[in-house]
C-alpha cells in the first residue's frame, strides 16, 4: 500500500476530487495548510499597507491506495492540479506497512 | 413467583409500530409494572409488613410516564426502616423480584418526615415527591403524607422553583443554550422531555390560586412527537437510549415514511416550541419570586414606558393587547421598542401576539409600507433580540410568509450544524458581533462593518438569503433573490435599496465561488471578480456577508485559513475596481457623446433616468456654462455641477459646501473626452439651514454658480465656519496616504483614509491642486467618521514623479493629522 500526499493549489481542490472520483477513488482526507516552496511568497498591498504573504494558502490532499493503483492515482492527480506555473505544489508517495479498520479490525488493504 | 417475562414489553411494542401513539406504550408500560410491584409486595412485604410500609411511585413512573426502558422509581414510605434479618430479607426479596423481572429499579426508604423536609443536598427527592402515587402498602400512612406534603410544598415553593430553574439553566447550558444539535438528545437536549418535565413541576409549585397559562395543554402535538421519538429509540436500542443519532434518524424517518431531514425538522420544530414554552414559565416563575435588591433593579426601567408599552420587571407588556386586531402595526413597534432598548418581551405580550397571529398574517399579506418598520428595526443596537423574538414567536412568519419555507429545514451533513433558519440569525448574529470584535485577526473585518452605509439593508439580505433553500429551483441564491423580489414589492423596499438588497441575495455564493475554484494570482480572477460586483462598495457588502455566512455554518466553518483568503479575495476586487476607476471607460460606442470618457462605473451607479438627467443638464451648460442640480432625498442633499474642467475646481466646490456649513459625505468627479466635467456630491446639512429656510438652497445654488464661473473664492466661505467640537466618544481613525503609481499609465492613484472632519475633503483637494496636480478622477465616501477617498493625479498630463509623489504624500499626511 502507498501513502500519496499532495500538495496542490486550493482552486485546483475540485477537479482533483472529480478526477480521483472518476477513477473510482472516493476517500481522502483533505486538509487546509499553508507553506511554500521554491515559490516563495509575495507582498501585498491594501490602502498603502505592504504586507509580505510568506506562507501561501494550499490544500494536503492524503490517501492510502493498493500498490497495483498508485500509478494510476499519481497520473490522474498531477494532470488534474496542474496548470503549468510556479506553485502548482508537490506529490509526495510512502510505504504504508498496514492498515486496520478500526470499526471491525480487518488489515490491510481490504481495510481501505 | 414465577420469573416475569418480557412479552407484556413485546406487545406494547407491536402495538405501538402499528399506531405509533406514545400515550399507549406509557400506560401500558406503567400498568404492566404496576402489576408486577404489586404482587412482589404481595408475595414479599405484605407477611412480614402488615401494615407500617408504603410503596410509592415517583418520578416518571409517579407520573404513569414509564417508557419502554425507563428507570423504575419507587420510594418506600415508613417510620421503621427493616430492622432485623426477618424485615431485612423481606425487603430485598421485593427488591430482587423487581430486578428479576428486569426492571431498572432505583430506590429509596424515607420516613413522613423526611418526605416532607427540605434536603439541600437531595433536591431531587423533593422534586420527585411531586409526582408521587399510591402504589401499594399503608394506605393509612399515605393518606397522612399526601395530607402533609401540600403544605410542604407551599412553605419551600420559592426554594423548589429556584432549584428547578437553577436546573433547566444549567441543563441549557451544557447544550449551549440551542435545541440544534446534529445529534439531539431527546430527553436532555433544550426542547427535550426534560423541559417538559420543568414546565409541570413549575406549574405544580405555583399557587394554586394563580392563573397560569396552560403551557402543557398547548404543547399536545410536541410533545406527542418527542415521545413517540423516544419510544422508538427505546425499542429499537432495547435501553434507555436517547440520543437521536444519524442512523437511527434515518431508521425513525423510513417508519414513517418521511426523508430523514423532514423528520429531524419535525423534531427541530417540535423541541424548538418547547424549548420556548419553558423560557416563558421560567420567566414568569422567576417574576413572582421575591428578589429583594435585584427586584428594584429590575424595576428602574420602567420608567422607558410609553402609552401603549410598559416595562415591567425588564419586561415589555402591551397595555392593551386587544388593540392587536385593530392597529396590527402596534406588534413591529413593540419589536422596534424591544430593539432600541434590548428588553424582551413578556410571556404574557409573547401569547398575545401568537394569538394575533392569524389576523397579523392576514393583514400583513396586503401590499403595505412595512419596510420602513423593519429598516428602523434592523438599524438598532438589540436588532438580533428583536429579530429572535419576531422569529420565536411566529411574527417573522406572519410578516414574511416565505419565511415558513425555511423553518426548521434541515441540510442533512455533519457540516451544517444547524437548520436553515438558525443559521440565519447566527449569520445575522456574526455580522453584528463584528461591531464588539476584540479578535486582531477580525479587525480587518470590523473595519469594514464600520465602512458600508446601510446595515440594515445587509441584515435584510441576509435575512432572506437562504429563503429560496425550501423550494426547488436552478440554485438557491437565484430562488432567493426571486422570491426577495416579491416581497420588496410587498413590503414596500424604497427604490434606492432594492438592488443592493437583491443582488447581496443573488451573488452571496459568489466569493465562496472565486475563493474554491479560481487562481487568486490570476489577473483575470480580479477582472472576473471586478465584472461580478461592479463596485467598491458592493464588495465590502458582499466580503461582509460572506465572512458572516461561512462563520455561521458551524462553530469551527471560518478558520483563519479561509478568513485570510477572504481577505485576500476583498483585496484583489478593491484593487482591480479602484484601478478600473481609471482603465474601464465608456467607448464611442457611447449611446451619447456627454458619456464617452467616463468610467464604466458611471453607468454602474447610476439609473436610466439619472443618465438622462445628466445629459439635459449637460446640454444646458453648453450655453450658461454650468448646469446644478440641488435636491433632496430623506435627509440628504445631492449637488451635481456640469461644466468645463478647469484645476482646482473640484476643490472649489468642496470648500463651497464646507462653507456654507455642509458635511460631505459622498463626492465623485469625472470628466468625459471632450472635457465636461460632472462632480456630484452627497452631503448632509447638520444645522438643517437648507430645510428650515428654503430660500437658502437657491442662495446656495448661486454661490456654486459664482464659484464655479470663477467669481467667488471658496477660501473665504471656509474661513467663516466655525469648526463644531468634536465628540470625545468618536473612534481614531489613523491616518494613511497610499500612493500607486502602477495601475493606471497616464494617472498616479492616491488613497487616503482619515478621520472625517468639517472641510477634510477641502483640504486634500487644495493640497492636491496648489502640488500643481490635476485631479481626474475622484471617488469620496464617508460612513462613521472615517473618510475614504480615493483620487487619480496627472501633473502636466503625465504620472507623478518619485519626488513629487513624496512631497504630495509629506503634505497630505499633515492634513490628515489637523483635528
Amino acid at each position: 500500500m502507498k501513502k500519496i500526499e499532495a500538495i496542490i493549489q486550493p482552486f485546483k481542490l475540485e477537479e482533483v476530487k472529480e478526477a480521483l472520483k472518476a477513477i473510482g477513488i472516493d476517500g481522502m482526507t483533505v486538509t487546509e495548510v499553508r507553506g511554500h516552496g521554491r515559490q516563495k511568497g509575495h507582498k501585498e498591498v491594501y490602502r498603502g499597507q505592504e504586507y509580505q504573504v510568506d506562507l501561501l494558502p494550499k490544500m494536503k490532499v492524503e490517501m492510502v491506495v493498493p500498490d497495483s493503483r498508485s500509478e494510476e492515482v499519481i497520473s490522474a492527480l498531477s494532470t488534474a492540479a496542474r496548470t503549468g506555473k510556479i506553485g502548482d505544489g508537490k506529490i509526495f508517495v510512502y510505504e504504508v506497512a498496514e492498515a486496520i479498520r478500526i470499526r471491525n479490525d480487518e488489515r490491510g488493504e481490504s481495510a481501505l | 413467583m414465577n420469573p416475569p417475562s418480557n412479552s407484556p414489553l413485546d406487545g406494547i411494542r407491536s402495538a405501538f409500530f402499528e399506531n405509533w401513539d406514545p400515550h399507549t406504550v406509557l400506560a401500558r408500560r406503567t400498568a404492566d409494572v404496576d402489576h408486577i410491584v404489586q404482587a412482589a409486595f404481595d408475595q414479599f412485604l405484605t407477611p412480614v409488613f402488615p401494615s407500617g410500609i408504603t410503596v410509592l411511585a415517583v418520578g416518571g413512573y409517579g407520573r404513569c410516564e414509564l417508557f419502554p426502558n425507563s428507570d423504575i422509581d419507587v420510594l418506600l414510605l415508613t417510620e421503621r426502616p427493616p430492622h432485623n434479618d426477618l424485615t431485612r430479607d423481606a425487603l430485598s426479596a421485593f427488591l430482587r423480584a423487581l430486578w428479576d423481572a428486569s426492571l431498572r429499579l432505583s430506590h429509596s426508604v424515607h420516613s413522613q418526615e423526611e418526605c416532607c423536609m427540605y434536603h439541600p443536598q437531595n433536591v431531587e427527592l423533593n422534586i420527585s415527591l411531586l409526582d408521587q402515587r399510591y402504589l401499594c402498602g399503608d394506605r393509612v400512612e399515605y393518606d397522612a403524607l399526601a395530607k402533609r406534603l401540600p403544605k410542604f410544598v407551599s412553605t419551600e415553593r420559592q426554594t423548589l422553583v429556584k432549584h428547578v430553574i437553577r436546573q433547566v439553566r444549567e441543563r441549557h447550558e451544557k447544550f449551549h443554550g440551542t435545541v440544534y444539535h446534529l445529534e439531539p438528545n431527546v430527553k436532555e437536549s433544550p426542547g427535550g422531555l426534560r423541559d417538559i418535565h420543568a414546565i409541570g413541576w413549575l406549574n405544580k409549585l405555583q399557587d394554586s390560586t394563580r392563573d397560569m397559562p396552560d403551557w402543557l395543554g398547548e404543547l399536545t402535538e410536541p410533545i406527542r412527537f418527542l415521545y413517540a421519538t423516544r419510544c422508538y429509540l427505546h425499542f429499537q436500542a432495547n435501553r434507555d437510549q436517547n440520543l437521536l443519532q444519524f442512523d437511527l434518524q434515518e431508521s425513525v424517518a423510513a417508519e414513517r415514511n418521511l426523508t430523514p431531514a423532514e423528520y429531524v425538522r419535525q423534531y427541530f420544530l417540535s423541541a424548538r416550541r418547547i424549548h420556548r414554552s419553558v423560557l416563558q414559565a421560567v420567566d414568569v416563575c422567576e417574576t413572582l419570586v421575591p428578589s429583594g435588591l435585584f427586584g428594584q433593579f429590575r424595576e428602574w426601567r420602567s420608567r422607558l414606558s410609553t402609552s401603549e408599552i410598559s416595562v415591567s420587571k425588564e419586561r415589555l407588556h402591551l397595555k392593551n393587547p386587544q388593540v392587536l386586531e385593530s392597529d396590527p402595526d402596534v406588534s413591529l413597534r413593540l419589536i422596534r421598542f424591544s430593539a432600541r432598548h434590548g428588553l424582551p418581551l413578556s410571556a404574557d405580550a409573547e401569547r398575545r401576539i401568537v394569538a394575533a397571529l392569524p389576523s397579523l398574517a392576514a393583514h400583513y399579506a396586503k401590499p403595505g409600507p412595512i419596510w420602513n418598520y423593519l429598516q428602523e428595526i434592523l438599524s438598532q443596537p438589540h436588532a438580533i433580540l428583536a429579530m429572535r423574538t419576531m422569529h420565536e414567536t411566529g411574527l417573522l412568519a406572519a410578516i414574511l410568509p416565505e419565511w415558513k419555507l425555511i423553518e426548521g429545514l434541515v441540510v442533512r451533513d455533519f457540516y451544517h450544524r444547524y437548520t436553515v433558519d438558525e443559521h440565519t440569525l447566527i449569520v445575522m448574529e456574526n455580522l453584528l458581533s463584528l461591531k464588539k470584535n476584540t479578535d486582531p485577526a477580525r479587525n480587518r473585518f470590523s473595519s469594514l462593518l464600520s465602512e458600508i452605509e446601510s446595515v440594515p439593508a445587509l441584515l435584510f439580505a441576509i435575512l432572506l438569503h437562504d429563503v429560496g433553500k425550501g423550494i426547488d429551483g436552478p440554485t438557491h441564491a437565484m430562488e432567493s433573490a426571486r422570491l426577495a423580489t416579491a416581497i420588496m414589492d410587498r413590503i414596500q423596499v424604497t427604490e434606492d435599496d432594492r438592488p443592493l438588497i437583491h443582488f447581496l441575495i443573488d451573488q452571496h455564493l459568489a466569493l465562496s465561488s472565486v475563493m474554491n475554484s479560481r487562481d487568486l494570482s490570476d489577473p483575470a480572477t480580479a477582472e472576473h471578480l471586478a465584472s461580478r460586483v461592479q463596485t467598491v462598495e458592493r464588495l465590502r457588502y458582499l466580503t461582509l456577508m460572506t465572512y458572516a455566512d461561512i462563520s455561521g455554518v458551524n462553530a469551527t466553518s471560518m478558520t483563519p485559513w479561509r478568513l485570510e483568503q477572504l481577505w485576500r479575495i476583498y483585496a484583489i476586487g478593491q484593487r482591480e475596481l479602484t484601478k478600473e476607476l481609471d482603465t474601464d471607460r465608456i467607448g464611442t460606442a457611447a449611446a451619447h457623446p456627454f458619456l464617452e470618457g467616463f468610467p464604466q462605473r458611471y453607468l454602474r451607479t447610476h439609473s436610466e433616468a439619472e443618465v438622462a438627467q445628466h445629459i439635459a443638464l449637460a446640454d444646458s451648460a453648453r450655453d450658461s456654462g454650468v448646469g446644478i442640480e440641488l435636491s433632496r432625498q430623506g435627509g440628504i442633499w445631492n449637488l451635481l455641477v456640469i461644466t468645463r474642467d478647469r484645476p482646482k475646481l473640484f476643490a472649489a466646490l468642496a470648500g463651497t459646501l464646507a462653507g456654507s456649513g455642509m458635511d460631505i459625505v459622498k463626492a465623485e468627479a469625472f470628466a468625459n473626452q471632450r472635457g465636461d466635467v460632472l462632480d456630484s456630491f452627497t452631503f448632509s446639512d447638520p444645522g438643517r439651514n437648507l430645510e428650515l429656510n428654503p430660500p437658502e438652497i437657491d442662495r446656495l445654488r448661486h454661490t456654486v454658480e459664482r464659484v464655479v464661473l470663477g467669481n467667488l473664492d471658496a477660501t473665504t466661505l471656509l474661513a467663516s465656519r466655525r469648526r463644531p467640537v468634536v465628540a470625545k466618544t468618536k473612534p481614531a481613525v489613523r491616518p494613511a496616504v497610499y500612493f500607486d503609481s502602477e495601475v493606471s499609465d497616464h494617472a498616479t492613484l492616491v488613497e487616503i483614509i482619515a478621520e472625517d472632519r468639517p472641510g477634510l475633503l477641502f483640504d486634500l483637494a487644495s493640497t492636491i491642486s496648489h502640488a500643481g496636480c490635476n485631479i481626474e478622477i475622484v471617488l469620496i465616501d464617508t460612513e462613521a467618521h472615517k473618510a475614504i477617498d480615493v483620487f487619480y493625479l496627472t501633473k502636466e498630463d503625465r504620472k507623478l514623479t518619485a519626488e513629487e509623489v513624496a512631497a504630495l504624500e509629506r503634505r497630505l499626511a499633515d492634513v490628515c493629522q489637523v483635528s
